[in-house]
């Protein structure tokens, strides 16, 4: 790889790639790369999968690059399209569910010792739905309406989901909360 | 830890994601594939390209041209005369190519121009609407 590719800015790389540059553009895939299967391993891919549309959303962002402007930042613009990809791809297979299950409140495990979770361990205990929710808000960047859209679920409901994927999250990732929601159970 | 405080700390968590071990290996994938694609859509587009110059050759070789018109003014006939006989030596021209080159004989069937014509006019508008269906299911 030659330094001088290293050395561009995504923004410069893209515009290189967006005139044809499958060079400068493998640069980009190698920066990114991971932070897109990531994202879509936390959503809830499996690994395979997760790859398959990251390179799905690779290619899509070669055709596309013209369109990026630099607003965000590339990887955020590609991890906009992974999601949406992964969303269409679900959305194909009516895996992921529109309403809320009962008596899911409980269903979240409490804090590990000294609350020592990684987040993507912490995204197991919550429900397919909310895992999904929370990564398109948080994750892609995606707002509640865009969200909603993309799932075609009702606006309230993402939010729902948004917000108790984030309690679950919080009672697993931070200790003080954690030691205080475990009181809560022993008490 | 209030939710005001989680929110920025969840976005950093999901912002820090570790470079994997097989991201080069990932992204010599997407090269590949990215080549590939290229390579199929330039050999789609030559392959095209080729066979509808044959066609249009084919036909501009076997049109008719009426240019010459005893009723038209005399300056008209005159360029009439003219396009005609360079239309002539054209024709002339690419029907000893095409003949060297054994496509001589290339027919396409019972059907004309126009018919050829209403067919290609067809499939551009099936894969311009199959290009529309796919737009709307990628937006």
């Amino acid at each position: 790889m030659p330094k001088v590719l290293m050395d561009h800015h995504d923004v410069e790389l893209a515009a290189l790639a967006a005139a044809g540059g499958r060079r400068e553009f493998g640069e980009l895939v190698r920066r990114h790369g991971s932070a897109v299967r990531s994202l879509l391993r936390r959503m809830g891919a499996q690994v395979a999968e997760a790859d398959d549309v990251a390179q799905d959303a690779f290619l899509q962002a070669f055709e596309k690059c013209a369109e990026f402007r630099g607003e965000g930042t590339f990887a955020a613009w590609v991890k906009r399209i992974a999601a949406r990809l992964y969303l269409k791809r679900k959305a194909r297979d009516a895996r992921y569910v529109a309403e809320i299950e009962p008596g899911e409140e409980d269903s979240a495990p409490g804090p590990d010792q000294a609350g020592l979770v990684d987040l993507d361990e912490a995204l197991k205990s919550l429900s397919e739905t909310e895992r999904l929710c929370v990564s398109l808000c948080h994750g892609a960047g995606l707002s509640h309406p865009e969200i909603a859209t993309a799932m075609n679920l009702p606006l309230g409901t993402v939010k729902s989901h948004v917000k108790r994927g984030l309690d679950k999250l919080r009672a697993r990732l931070s200790p003080d909360v954690g030691q205080s929601g475990r009181s809560t159970h022993v008490g | 830890m209030s939710a005001d405080e989680f929110d920025p700390m969840i976005e950093r968590l999901f912002a820090r994601s570790p470079q994997m071990a097989d991201a080069s290996l990932f992204a010599a994938e997407v090269e590949t594939k990215l080549h590939s694609s290229s390579r199929v859509r330039t050999l789609a587009l030559t392959v095209a390209g080729l066979i509808g110059g044959v066609i249009a050759v084919r036909e501009s070789v076997n049109l008719n041209l009426h240019l010459s018109n005893d009723q038209a003014p005399v300056a008209g006939r005159v360029i009439g005369q003219g396009l005609e006989a360079a239309s002539l030596n054209v024709q002339g021209a690419v029907g000893s190519g095409l003949s060297q080159l054994g496509l001589s004989d290339v027919t396409l069937g019972s059907m004309g121009g126009m018919q050829l014509f209403w067919i290609a006019a067809g499939a551009l508008i099936a894969i311009a609407a199959a290009g529309v269906v796919r737009l709307s299911q990628d937006v």
